[in-house]
């Protein structure tokens, strides 16, 4: 079976002015599913670029990019919103939650754009949102909740669709250490129940966490190292 | 999904409560002209179409100086001859097409009675036959007669709100009132058009004899002659014929120009009904202006609120919206936005029909398909001017809308 992301000699390159600028050269990366994996990697190192080719918001613009079956370089804007939709969950530094919608919208959302029925996604939202301990805050809007309470749910906003890959970006970025522990207790949790985790960081002990290291240095992988 | 777009719609714009109030007052305007407009005109006409079509479609009048449109013609009518009330004598004696021919001449004086006053009422001087020429249905006493005008009785016939006014409470038949200062007996009592304070001129309206009108209201003027023709399919020829032998009776030849008008009810009606359809031309430039003016109000305000949410389209769009439900999203707060103007705008409107209707004559009342054209107009602005905030915001790069920094 082929791995879950696997990326032959892939590079993004982009114009500045009469300039062409490599933020990722002739990468190789292959990543199997339930993996855990940290990228590094200084600013500019082209760990974003990498995180959001992997997370098909972006598309190559040399070599070639198998997720999950689909090629990833041949799909336009739509389809790219469908496997996104369907295989991937994002968490982000900033929790990106829309601050208007409860917990319960927030993590019916992806749902929604799926297309599914009104009462199985309450369902749905019903237990993702258990699987991070929110039940009892569903009804609150983001602005009611603790920085850690937020993440918990752009974590059940992830999971809701079952999808077979998540993407965080510095998911500890903007919380204490004792608040980001307890996320990456969580995301620990997750893994053992079988989901298939990458995560971008730049703190070192967040990155031990992982059970595989990346490290970026100007566009290329430095190192890959499993523990 | 459409019932999470348009609570998420509402929820947006109630967010941004007075911006969506300021932004939708263009479309509100519009609808509302729509509807005070449509529904006062619609009055006007019903008002009109009671006061013209009073005789039949048998009736036709001469008169002095009939319609006029500009003010040159005016001054060269206004140089006519007056027509008397012997003319109409002189037309009885010699018509053989038509039956009837009855002067009137009309002003309007003070009526009393003791203390109780009404100003401005309209006072007709009439022939004795005007039943015939117009509708003019008795509640009870009788109709001005012959004898009255031979002898200028100072007898008159009354409508009802003269009545409501003078005699609360009585039977005014025999009673006396004071028409100018001139004592007059009340003969007859004419019976209510019963449209209420709509104000008919058969409600509204003094009759005395015009031989009694002349002697004490106004001993000169020119009356107006109204005319039945004898048989309705003859209306043309009987106008020709009244039209020849009142030229002879002025002293001019049959082959020249009359020095009077002849007019029919039903042109007094297209005349009106033309003038109506200006007026509705004319709204329907007002309202396409501001329209037009709302709707860039709201193109603008929805690429406002398109760039303050963009990192909200990024979210969305990284978890699976597609291009077509971020258009639909923004069409939806668009149109919401411009229907809710419009709904506020049909409800200033009927308010202003109903203070017309309430406190003028004019039996205004709001007319449905006013208001339901008006929403339909102020949903289709927003569905267009929305359309391409919409799309530029569904155009946006996902990672873009993530990294932007409001």
């Amino acid at each position: 079976m082929n791995p879950l992301v696997y990326m032959r000699s892939v590079s993004k390159i982009y114009e500045v002015g009469d300039e062409l600028v490599y933020a990722l050269r002739e990468v190789d990366l292959e990543i199997e599913e339930n993996e855990y994996v940290a990228i590094m990697g200084p600013s500019g190192s082209g760990k974003s670029t990498l995180m959001n080719l992997i997370g098909c918001l972006d598309t190559p613009t040399r070599g070639s990019y198998e997720f999950a079956g689909h090629s990833v370089e041949e799909l336009d804007a739509d389809e790219l919103a469908r496997v996104r939709n369907e295989e991937i969950g994002f968490i982000f530094q900033t929790f990106n939650l829309l601050p208007r919608s409860t917990a319960a919208s927030n993590v019916e959302l992806p749902l929604i754009y799926s297309g599914m029925r009104p009462a199985e996604r309450r369902i749905r939202v019903g237990s993702a949102l258990s699987r991070v301990g929110l039940t009892d805050r569903a009804h609150h809007r983001p602005n009611q909740l603790s920085g850690g309470q937020r993440q918990r749910v752009a974590i059940a906003r992830a999971l809701v669709t079952e999808p077979s890959l998540i993407l965080a970006d510095e998911p500890t970025g903007n919380l204490d250490t004792k608040t980001g522990d307890e996320i990456l207790d969580e995301f620990a949790r997750i893994h053992n129940e079988g989901a298939t985790l990458v995560m971008v960081t730049h703190e070192e002990e967040v990155a031990q966490r992982a059970e595989r290291v990346i490290r970026l240095r100007d566009g290329e992988i430095e190192s890959d190292r499993r523990r | 999904m459409w019932k999470e777009l348009v609570r998420l719609a509402a929820s947006t714009l109630w967010a941004n409560r007075l911006r969506s109030f300021l932004t939708v007052l263009g479309t509100a305007v519009a609808v509302l002209s729509i509807v005070a407009v449509v529904s006062v005109l619609h009055g006007l006409d019903k008002f009109v179409a009671g006061q013209i079509l009073t005789t039949g479609s048998d009736v036709f009048t001469m008169t002095k100086i009939g319609f006029i449109f500009d003010f040159e013609s005016y001054l060269e009518a206004s140089k006519r001859r007056d027509l008397h009330p012997e003319d109409a004598e002189f037309l009885r004696e010699r018509l053989t097409l038509s039956s009837h021919v009855v002067a009137r001449q009309s002003t309007t004086r003070t009526v009393e009675r003791g203390r109780e006053r009404a100003k401005d009422v309209p006072v007709w001087g009439v022939g004795s036959d005007y039943p015939e020429v117009g509708d003019f249905p008795l509640e009870g006493g009788r109709h001005l007669s012959p004898a009255d005008d031979r002898g200028r009785a100072p007898v008159v016939v009354i409508g009802s709100r003269v009545r409501e006014t003078l005699f609360p409470n009585e039977d005014p038949i025999g009673k006396d009132l004071r028409v100018a200062g001139h004592r007059m007996t009340v003969v007859g009592l004419l019976t209510a058009r019963g449209r209420g304070s709509s104000g008919d001129s058969k409600d509204d309206v003094v009759l005395l004899p015009m031989g009694t009108f002349r002697k004490a209201i106004e001993s000169r003027g020119t009356v107006e002659l109204m005319v039945r023709a004898a048989d309705p399919e003859w209306m043309a020829d009987a106008q020709d014929e009244a039209s020849l032998h009142l030229k002879i009776r002025r002293g001019r030849k049959p082959y020249e120009e009359p020095d009077f008008s002849v007019v029919t009810d039903e042109q007094v009606l297209a005349l009106f009904t033309q003038a109506t359809r200006l007026i509705y031309a004319a709204l329907v430039g007002i309202v396409s202006l501001s329209l037009v003016v709302g709707g860039i109000v709201i193109m603008n305000i929805m690429l406002v609120s398109v760039t303050e949410r963009t990192r909200e389209i990024g979210v969305r769009k990284a978890v699976g919206a597609r291009g077509r439900h971020i258009v639909i999203q923004f069409l939806v707060e668009a149109v919401v936005l411009s229907f809710l103007g419009g709904a506020a705008g049909a409800l200033l409107g009927a308010v202003v029909a109903f203070a017309v209707g309430r406190f003028s004559p004019l039996p205004a009342a709001v007319q449905p398909w006013s208001v339901l054209t008006g929403l339909l107009l102020a949903a289709s602005v927003g569905l267009f001017f929305g359309i391409y905030p919409a799309r530029r915001a569904s155009r946006l790069h996902p990672i873009a809308a993530l990294r932007y920094e409001g």
